[in-house]
């Protein structure tokens, strides 16, 4: 039986878990009254201040890579 | 003075937008918050003893203006102030270090914004332009996005598009001349005036981001995002030269003329509310056609310290492996030091490097009330300061056989922020 190299395996495992990670989703309901937390701008992941911007052009200035940013997102506290 | 004009009319026309929407949103400006004013400055600095040190100012400024509910309306201008020194010509290890020189460098570039956002319920849609000139570079970027969270606000997608129609200056060479015998631009002079020695070049950039960002429970958040990018063009920098052949001969920095990247980030946020601190944590893998594999690992962690104030502290990690045809001598036939191909490349970010970063940010942020205003006109304000050093390490990159020494920089930031 032909073996599976280790590297795919690992690419397998991550990819099994983002699929069931997917359907998990509809069981998770965080209630509007549990999100103050969420909505706190310490757990955003796009933060407003300008510095995060700035430090991104300089990265992608420097560096071979680029992409795989922040969108927002976090939490509303809203509802 | 010509290649001011377009910015200048952009810039005249932003600024007539802006008075016409404060003009008529005048009454709701002393009611309600509709504006929001932003204005920042970061510098950053690469020192160097030999030389080459680098150091470019930022300073910033946007403003969104928020008439109703459903539509936001943005503006905002930046430069980068560039002033420093680079080596015009790439030697390898086995080239001698007298060829090795400095030129200096001076650039001031521009860059206005605009847009709207429109949102309706649980969705929102953004467009947006941005023009950017500086004296060899012209670009014109158009964005699209949109997102809409569902599932009681616990799950968020968002979907983007950028088109990026760029112009570089080069010299002007036919473009039968075999890319061994172009010799790099010697200046900007002429550049954007239909000077005979010099082209306009294209660089094609599409650019489709999508993001997914879920609350798992009322302490940790999850985002996933993935990046792809389609470049065509010239993606090399026309001012440098690589020597290529054993006699010492130079040629302008060739890259392929295609390049298509992608990137998938995952990143969590963890609330501990025994300590009141938010923990972040990330990772990116990244890969393109040009065999760069990179992958960076983030940390962070920020917590209020007062009601008003907040502190960040934040880490990073990169690596890359370098391009196919990278090699830090292209004189010495086969690898270790040899060409790679058709291609050669000057570029300290197509060779192998990694890099650490390390810093923080401390934000104060006042709230005021619409009959209680900060200062009587704000509703809220805002002042950061960030500060982050980063160091490279370049595995194989070196000028002459001699290790760079500009791999030390510092990221310095200022910003305040108002509502209206």
């Amino acid at each position: 039986m032909k073996q599976i190299k280790p590297h795919h395996r690992s690419v397998l495992t991550a990819g099994l878990f983002a699929f069931v990670l997917s359907f998990a989703t509809g069981c998770v309901t965080v209630r509007p009254e549990q999100r103050s937390i969420l909505a706190d701008p310490t757990m955003q992941m796009k933060s407003s201040n300008r510095d995060e911007a700035a430090l991104q052009h300089v990265l992608e200035n420097r560096e071979g890579s680029f992409g795989g940013g922040t969108v927002e997102g976090g939490g509303c506290g809203c509802n | 003075m010509a290649s001011l004009r377009p910015l200048l009319r952009c810039a005249a026309a932003l600024a007539a937008c802006g008075s016409v929407l404060l003009v008529l949103l005048a009454p709701r400006l002393l009611h309600a918050q509709v504006a929001e004013l932003s204005l920042g400055t970061t510098v950053f600095h690469e020192p160097s003893k030999v030389g080459s040190q680098m150091t470019v100012i930022n300073p910033n400024a946007s403003l969104v203006v928020t008439p109703w509910e459903w539509i936001s309306v943005n503006a905002g201008y930046e430069a980068d102030i560039v002033s420093g020194a680079s080596e015009p010509v790439k030697a390898g290890k086995l080239s001698s270090p007298d060829i090795i020189s400095q030129a200096s460098v001076e650039d001031f570039r521009h860059v206005a914004t605009g847009g709207f956002t429109l949102r309706k319920k649980n969705t929102r849609l953004s467009a947006g332009y941005a023009y950017a000139q500086e004296l060899d570079y012209r670009s014109h970027g158009f964005s699209v996005s949109t997102a809409t969270d569902f599932l009681q606000k616990n799950t968020e997608i968002e979907l983007s598009y950028a088109r990026g129609f760029d112009k570089v200056c080069n010299a002007a060479f036919p473009e039968s001349r075999d890319p061994s015998l172009r010799l790099p631009l010697d200046s900007s002079d002429g550049c954007f005036k239909n000077a005979d020695n010099r082209q306009e070049q294209d660089i094609d950039i599409n650019n489709f981001q999508a993001g997914w960002t879920q609350a798992w429970t009322p302490v940790l958040t999850t985002q996933v995002v993935g990046t792809f990018q389609l470049q065509h063009g010239f993606l090399g920098n026309p001012y440098r030269g690589v020597v290529i052949g054993p006699s010492g001969q130079i040629a302008q920095e060739h890259h392929p003329e295609n390049r298509a990247r992608s990137a998938v980030a995952v990143r969590a946020k963890y609330f501990v509310r025994g300590i009141q601190t938010a923990f972040g944590l990330g990772v990116r893998g990244y890969k393109d056609t040009w065999d760069i594999l990179g992958q960076t690992y983030q940390v962070d962690a920020e917590r209020f310290m007062t009601p008003w104030l907040r502190v960040l502290l934040r880490g990073r990690y990169y690596q890359q492996t370098g391009a196919l045809f990278w090699s830090d001598d292209y004189t010495g036939g086969e690898p270790l030091f040899g060409p790679r191909g058709q291609y050669w490349s000057g570029d300290r970010e197509t060779s192998p490097m990694r890099s650490f970063m390390f810093g923080g940010r401390v934000l104060g942020e006042w709230r005021g009330a619409p009959g209680n205003r900060l200062l009587g006109m704000m509703l809220n304000a805002s002042a950061a300061a960030n500060l982050d050093v980063i160091q490279t390490e370049l595995d194989d990159f070196t000028l002459a056989g001699l290790n760079p020494d500009d791999t030390f920089a510092i990221v310095f930031g200022l910003s305040f922020g108002g509502g209206f």
